[in-house]
């Protein structure tokens, strides 16, 4: 029996589903390794132990008595302290929420329930989602689990899922992308991370940070995981007048591993060429095992995405301050002084700023549309370098020095601005150790072959097996 | 708002019509930032958006 807090979400509910585990065992093992390691990576926020152990063994007895088990049955997993869920606080990482207690659950959240799943606790995030280097002033900087001497970052914003996935302190979680906030922590913690074209998932219940660009997905340890949740996940939700109507495909059954004929169109121009040396090489090794294994590579130029971080910068902006303005005015010196400078600077930016991005938002997506017409998906890193040190301020990309926080979104936030859905993955470690991370982007609504690509290459490859030394 | 550089008085200016009162450290702390942040505006006005409308929802629902 694989060792239960490094077993995938698709072999623990097997293991549950055939009584070969109970779920008390699984849910207490991952109790009790939180409670040996969390002190120092501060993943969690809120642990919800004692109402886990008691759906655990409800879930055990059910099994008993013969009840059908839904497909997540028994399988614990946590959820990024942005999703509301009732009667255990959820507080956005921020101080201002700390006493929140919702009386509903997020849709997702509702939906994992009654699939099955089993709730960890609430997770550690940069506060109201406001940042991709994953620090947070008031519960604690969530620490990156690969380097045991060196404090890094673990990226943001879902930064306690990140690091709870790679640390085995839960085998799935929920986070949110904005502008990277699923995928940095996915590429610095060495996990996968998958966010959902812009409407496939309910936002219903989730802390906005804008609205239009906020997208709810799964970090996983593999894609095979993250396709059971999105199967779970994914769907109309008449809470969310965004979420679209068209059937949720199997996801699970489209894994295939079969990557014959695959088009694959890799950024190189402002993607690869930009990002400092380590990572070119693992992203060039990762599209050359793909193209091993029948895939066909060429390259595309994306002219317009430059153009999506002065358009993300406007539609960000006016949206997190249309919702935080009044806890501005009456709570502003409980904010993180960083967040409470990002919504001080959004002020200054106008309506007509916002109206010219979302003109620019649809020359971005047509691009990226075109690019996908004749590929099933595009390749590029996920981020630039691999996780910084958590005082790193500025780092060395491929074409020039840049702060850590532009460096960071830069790969990411276009497709946020699209809408597309991407899957970001490991796919290599620097000398020192530290994963290095890709990402594949799809046709709207197209995750089926964005997963298929990413289970295929995780089938080739061990990146996503490794695990840190803490 | 389009220039380099910004002066408090039209900071304190910005600051109030869109609502907020802000001393004049808080708007001094933040007058890089928002320097730089219109200087990367400064690219949505330079691109010809021909009759391109809004995208105000993305994907069908």
């Amino acid at each position: 029996m694989p060792e239960l807090v490094w077993a995938p979400v698709t072999e623990l509910a097997r293991m549950i589903a055939s009584k070969a585990v109970s779920p008390v065992e699984v849910v207490r093992a991952h109790l009790d390794r939180i409670s040996a390691l969390d002190g120092d990576l501060r993943a969690y926020i809120t642990v919800c132990g004692d109402a886990a152990l008691d759906a655990a063994r409800a879930a055990e007895g059910a099994l008993m008595t013969g009840g059908a088990p839904g497909p997540l049955h028994g399988v614990p997993y946590a959820l990024k302290d942005l999703y509301d869920t009732a009667g255990v606080r959820t507080t956005g990482g921020s101080r201002i929420f700390a006493d929140r207690v919702p009386t509903v659950d997020a849709t997702v959240a509702r939906r994992l329930a009654q699939a099955g799943a089993i709730l960890l606790g609430k997770l550690n995030m940069v506060e109201f989602a406001y940042g991709p280097e994953g620090l947070n002033p008031h519960y604690g900087h969530a620490h990156n689990p690969w380097d045991a001497t060196t404090p890094r970052m673990a990226g943001g914003s879902s930064s306690g899922s990140g690091v709870a996935v790679a640390a085995g302190l839960a085998p799935a979680a929920l986070g949110s992308d904005t502008g990277g906030s699923i995928r940095i922590p996915a590429s610095l913690c060495g996990i996968t991370g998958l966010k959902p074209t812009y409407g496939r998932v309910s936002r219903a219940g989730v802390l906005p940070l804008a609205w239009s660009m906020d997208h709810v997905g799964p970090m996983t340890r593999t894609a095979a995981d993250g396709a059971l949740l999105l199967r779970v996940m994914a769907g109309y939700d008449p809470a969310d007048a965004s979420s679209s109507v068209l059937p949720v495909p199997d996801y699970p059954v489209a894994l295939t591993g079969d990557v014959k004929g695959l088009r694959v169109g890799m950024l190189r121009n402002g993607f690869l060429d930009a990002a400092a040396p380590p990572v070119q090489a693992a992203v060039e090794a990762a599209a050359n095992t793909l193209v091993s294994a029948g895939a066909v590579l060429d390259e595309v130029k994306l002219e317009r995405t430059s153009l999506a971080a002065a358009g993300a910068l406007a539609v960000v902006a006016a949206e997190a301050l249309a919702y935080h303005a009044e806890l501005l005015r009456t709570r502003a010196a409980d904010y993180d002084p960083e967040v409470a400078r990002r919504l001080r600077v959004s002020a200054f930016v106008g309506g007509a700023h916002y109206v010219r991005a979302q003109q620019v938002r649809a020359l971005v997506r047509e691009e990226i549309d075109a690019a996908l017409a004749r590929r099933d998906v595009l390749l590029a890193p996920t981020t630039p370098v691999a996780a910084p040190a958590l005082d790193e301020r500025r780092v060395a990309l491929g074409d020039g020095p840049s702060d850590v926080r532009t460096a960071l979104l830069r790969f990411t936030r276009p497709f946020n601005f699209s809408g597309h859905p991407v899957c970001a993955l490991p796919c290599g470690f620097t000398q020192t150790g530290l994963p290095v991370g890709m990402q594949l982007v799809g046709r709207p609504f197209d995750e089926a072959t964005v997963l298929r690509a990413a289970d295929a290459f995780q089938r080739l490859t061990d990146f996503h097996t490794r695990r840190p030394v803490m | 708002m389009t220039s380099d550089r910004i002066d408090l008085d039209t900071l304190r200016s910005g600051a109030r019509l869109a609502g907020f009162a802000w001393t004049d450290a808080e708007l001094d702390e933040i007058r890089t930032q928002v320097e730089a942040a219109l200087r990367l505006l400064r690219v949505l006005e330079s691109v010809d958006l021909g009759s391109t409308e809004p995208t105000t929802s993305f994907r069908a629902v």
